[in-house]
């Protein structure tokens, strides 16, 4: 059987020059990572207009990383970004549901109501100070706050096909994959989804 | 369809705006999320949950054998000698030792953890039947 002759052998081909790395996995790899470092910011941010909660959002994007990586990654890359969505927005329907369970729960229970969705929002928290161009970022900041009250306003599958559309850029067959829907349900929810925000947004935008 | 059109990229630039905006702590925070994924996309399933049907029945048996090699040699099966010290501080003794070894004299085991990536390879590369350049 081939082999070591001795383990002093094995450590001098240890501490020799690495073995060609096989480059069909490297390669995978490296186009993952690409792929998340793409998308996680603005999956963060998805994430958070709908949970409005850092922390929430942050765990579900993670969550939905580790799963895409674990189970999908043998997947086409074109196939990822849609993938990647549908189980992102699954993660986030399934928080919205634990949080409406224990909402009712808590009016059960005597003693202070919690409820996160209450709490008001500043914009001034988030723009950073001095800064030259603080105006204009308070701005952008109040006009997205806005943006972000009337999403949530929405209906769940409104939200997500303008978010999935016009934030991400997805085309409407892979919102459909993202959503699990045919193209006619995107096209009707994003119209609706546009026509509701407009109305609300047009004035004071 | 114009003022449509404008209100969609209106839209996205200031989402867009905000991305850019996230500060260093959710920056960090998704980064270490995302090498989480990759290492756990990297790491192969663990190995015993691919081993065949023999190979467990040979590892049961050894384990049987180490059990009962463990129990003829252990304190039970040897002839009672009256300990100087008794058996719990003896045990506590034995943990400072361990505990206290430094890396001139580390312990086998200890070693053993060290270098457990490089028995891994050692045995892949043999299993394979090629054990590299070596000089």
């Amino acid at each position: 059987m081939a082999g070591f002759a001795t383990l002093s052998q094995a450590w001098m081909a240890w501490d020799g020059p690495a073995p060609a790395p096989e480059d069909a996995v490297l390669d995978h790899t490296r186009e993952l990572e690409k792929f998340l470092s793409e998308v996680e910011r603005r999956a963060f941010r998805i994430a958070q207009v709908s949970l409005r909660d850092e922390d929430d959002a942050l765990d579900v994007v993670q969550d939905a990383m580790l799963k895409l990586a674990r189970n999908y990654s043998a997947k086409p890359s074109a196939e990822w970004r849609p993938l990647f969505y549908r189980i992102l927005e699954n993660g986030i329907r399934d928080l919205q549901r634990r949080r409406a369970v224990r909402k009712r729960l808590m009016a059960w229970l005597p003693g202070p109501k919690e409820d996160p969705d209450e709490e008001a929002v500043d914009p001034l928290e988030n723009v950073a100070a001095g800064g030259a161009d603080a105006p204009g970022l308070l701005m952008q900041e109040q006009a997205m706050s806005q943006l972000e009250i009337s999403l949530r306003a929405l209906p769940a599958r409104q939200r997500e096909a303008f978010m999935l559309r016009n934030f991400e850029g997805l085309d409407v067959a892979e919102t459909a994959k993202a959503m699990g829907c045919s193209e006619g349900s995107v096209k009707t929810h994003y119209s609706r989804a546009v026509h509701t925000l407009r109305e609300q947004l047009g004035e004071v935008w | 369809m114009n003022e449509h059109s404008s209100f969609e990229d209106h839209g996205r630039r200031l989402f867009d705006a905000s991305v850019e905006n996230l500060d260093m702590r959710v920056r960090s925070r998704l980064t270490q999320a995302r090498h989480a994924a990759l290492d756990a996309s990297t790491s192969p399933p663990l190995r015993f949950l691919r081993l065949p049907v023999w190979s467990s029945a040979a590892g049961l048996t050894a384990a049987g054998l180490l059990a009962f090699a463990i129990w003829v040699g252990g304190p039970m099966a040897r002839p009672h000698h009256a300990s100087p010290v008794p058996e719990s501080q003896a045990s506590l003794e034995d943990l400072d030792l361990v505990a206290s070894s430094d890396g001139s004299n580390a312990a086998p085991m200890e070693m053993l953890q060290d270098d457990i990536d490089f028995y891994e390879w050692a045995a892949d590369k043999t299993a394979s039947g090629d054990p590299g350049n070596v000089g």
